[in-house]
């Protein structure tokens, strides 16, 4: 199951290294990765593409506990799709 | 005042009294400023050792532990205790100091990246950047340690940052610890009690949670109120008084029959402060498999994780207990788990003249006195313990659970015998672990602390040599010990007397002779490197098929 998460960050030192060894360490595989900074800086904007066979709230719950962690959001890649086809319709 | 100033300052005024730790050149600020200051340091003899002492000064308290060590070689020392902390959820702060920002990354003199290696061993970990951000971040270490799920935090202080200059307005530090009611699940709660009423052979599963949510006499009301039958996990021993006529002991790999059984035939787990770990279920797939499960934690990612749930709950524990306690009606449940603890307990009656450790154990549990702490080491001896000594509070029984971490005992026992200077403090070791951190009876001699060690000496790595007896065909590779030191001189190295036994009638004397002498004394105990520990879950079998000696 392909999975894509979107994450906002405190702009904290390696809160990136933080959230792919919790994803690494808790069996999940990055598919992709894109991160901005917001607009003032006061931290970052970060989505996450993942591809397991687990129930994906085993890494949202993980993540979600992570002190950088502000806001995170999950949308399955399949809705995504559909929603990309129909823009581009 | 200059950033290591502070951090004393700030240490001082969070009411910090204790903490261990070892110099070096990228923390000689700190120390400097630590210099006639008001907390005391104890100096360890190696950093992982210093850590492990602030962990056991914050399990036999339920403080928060402080720990310190300089860059590089201090800084990777302490990654075994800060996974030890984090396995076992102990609320810890590490402070260490890291070269100055202008060299950072040039791979200077005892440089390594302590902020990326900590990622994977701690609850979260700062590097402080600027010497403003130090209160903060500081401040905000200690809470993180405390709350919620508690666990360690790591603040790596660059040198330039301690010499800058701040001007320091101390905020009041406030008691994070809401005493306000948190909003009860009510859907879940009623769920909860109509499994627990209709269950007919319900039980409580009770773990580390229960004691770190200082809900231990909530639980002994739950339990008063309800009439179930309970186990605990290691970590939890001494969570139910031994005393209790329906607590079955500890479950899982080492567990009693009783516990096991009672689990495996159960209809309704109710899982308290626990998290399925594979040394508890045995083959998960098969752990009660008949029962539903009522799980309760304080960390949202342990519900659902190994173990759907039929009901969930996150939240405090001194809160959700009395809110679902209900009477049950299961009498004949009981009477079975009464029965089942009987038909399965412990036998001391070993033949012949030399030593059986459960039965040394069980006489030591019952000559110790009142509100002894115990710390183990890990391995053959650490089972025995669980099996065979009684304990009256969690604060009172420290073992490495999560990482079982060899060399946890010594250190542990002297931050647990200063938190708790008026207590009997015991670290009881094998002789492989004990070698793990033997250095510590430096730091024993320097403080002259009343730790009493019993180092029970199989002349091998026990638990590795019993899966290779049972497991690799007799194959004991690299376990024999047989050319330990002689423990009792290496003790007296360090101005400890001490004493070795291998007969059964020198245990009680030998006994005697430790409680009452004042100061350190090591007790050597010579076992036979036969007897192993039973019952045992084999690896990925399920926890009704148990090893027991009489099979084997």
């Amino acid at each position: 199951m392909n999975h894509v998460l979107t994450i906002q960050t405190k702009n904290q030192p390696v809160v990136l290294e933080r959230l792919l060894q919790v994803t690494r360490y808790r069996g999940f595989e990055v598919a992709g990765m894109e991160m901005k900074p917001l607009a003032d800086f006061s931290g970052l904007l970060v989505t996450l593409s993942i591809v397991s066979d687990k129930p994906i709230s085993l890494l949202t719950n993980q993540l979600n506990k992570l002190y950088d962690i502000e806001y995170l959001d999950c949308v399955e890649s399949e809705q995504t799709q559909a929603k990309a086809g129909s823009m581009r319709a | 005042m200059n950033g290591a100033e502070l951090v004393i300052k700030l240490l001082e005024m969070r009411g910090v009294e204790h903490i261990f730790g070892y110099p070096g050149g990228a923390i000689m600020p700190i120390y400097d400023a630590l210099y006639q200051s008001k907390v005391k340091h104890y100096l360890c003899r190696h950093e992982q050792g210093g850590a492990f002492s602030a962990i056991g000064y914050a399990r036999s308290s339920g403080k928060v532990g402080v720990c310190m060590a300089t860059s590089g070689p201090g800084a990777t020392n302490l990654i075994t205790s800060l996974a030890d902390a984090l396995l076992d959820s102990v609320p810890l702060v590490a402070i260490t100091g890291q070269v100055s920002q202008a060299v950072m990354g040039t791979d200077a003199f005892q440089e390594v990246d302590v902020l990326g290696l900590s990622l994977a061993v701690t609850k979260h970990s700062f590097m402080v950047k600027d010497v403003t951000e130090l209160e903060h971040t500081l401040n905000e270490a200690f809470e993180l340690a405390m709350s919620g799920r508690p666990g360690p935090v790591l603040v790596d202080i660059p040198k330039d940052v301690q010499l800058a200059e701040v001007q320091f307005k101390p905020r009041l530090v406030e008691d994070t610890e809401t005493s306000q009611p948190e909003f009860l699940p009510a859907a879940a709660l009623e769920q909860a009690r109509l499994l627990i009423q209709n269950a007919k052979r319900p039980i409580a599963y009770i773990g580390g949670g229960v004691h770190m949510a200082d809900a231990v006499a909530e639980l002994h009301g739950f339990l008063a109120q309800s009439q179930m039958p309970s186990v605990t996990t290691l970590k939890a021993m001494g969570t139910v008084p031994p005393s209790n006529p329906y607590y079955l002991g500890m479950l899982g790999m080492h567990g009693t029959q009783a516990a096991n059984l009672a689990v495996q035939q159960c209809d309704l787990l109710i899982c308290l402060g626990a998290r399925f770990d594979d040394r508890v279920t045995g083959k998960l797939a098969a752990f009660a498999p008949d029962a539903k499960v009522i799980h309760i934690d304080i960390d949202p990612a342990e519900l659902h994780k190994l173990r759907r749930a039929e009901c969930a709950m996150i939240g405090d524990l001194r809160q959700l207990l009395p809110a679902m306690s209900v009477p049950t009606h299961c009498q004949d449940w009981l009477k079975h788990c009464v029965s089942m603890k009987q038909q399965h307990g412990w036998r001391y009656d070993h033949p012949g003249e030399r030593i059986f450790a459960p039965l040394m154990l069980k006489q030591l549990s019952e000559r110790m006195p009142d509100n002894a702490v115990v710390c183990c080491d890990v391995g053959q001896h650490q089972m025995w313990v669980a099996q065979h000594m009684s304990f009256s509070h969690p604060r009172n029984h420290l073992s490495s659970g999560g990482l079982g971490t060899m060399g946890f005992g010594l250190p542990a026992a002297i931050g647990a015998q200063l938190a708790r200077p008026k207590d009997t403090v015991l670290a009881v070791s094998g002789d492989g672990s004990f070698m793990m951190n033997v250095q510590e009876l430096g730091t024993i001699k320097r403080f002259r602390l009343p730790v009493k060690i019993v180092i029970v000496d199989n002349q091998r790595l026990g638990m590795v040599k019993q899966w290779q007896e049972l497991f690799f065909n007799e194959r004991y590779s690299e376990t024999d010990l047989s050319d330990n030191p002689d423990f009792v001189s290496l003790a007296a190295a360090f101005a400890i007397p001490g004493h070795s036994i291998s007969r059964k009638d020198e245990v009680l004397p030998a006994l005697e002779a430790m409680f009452t002498w004042p100061g350190p004394y090591l007790l050597h105990v010579r076992i036979d490197e036969t007897d192993n520990v039973w019952p045992l879950v084999p690896p990925g079998a399920a926890n009704q098929d148990m090893l027991t000696e009489k099979a084997q």
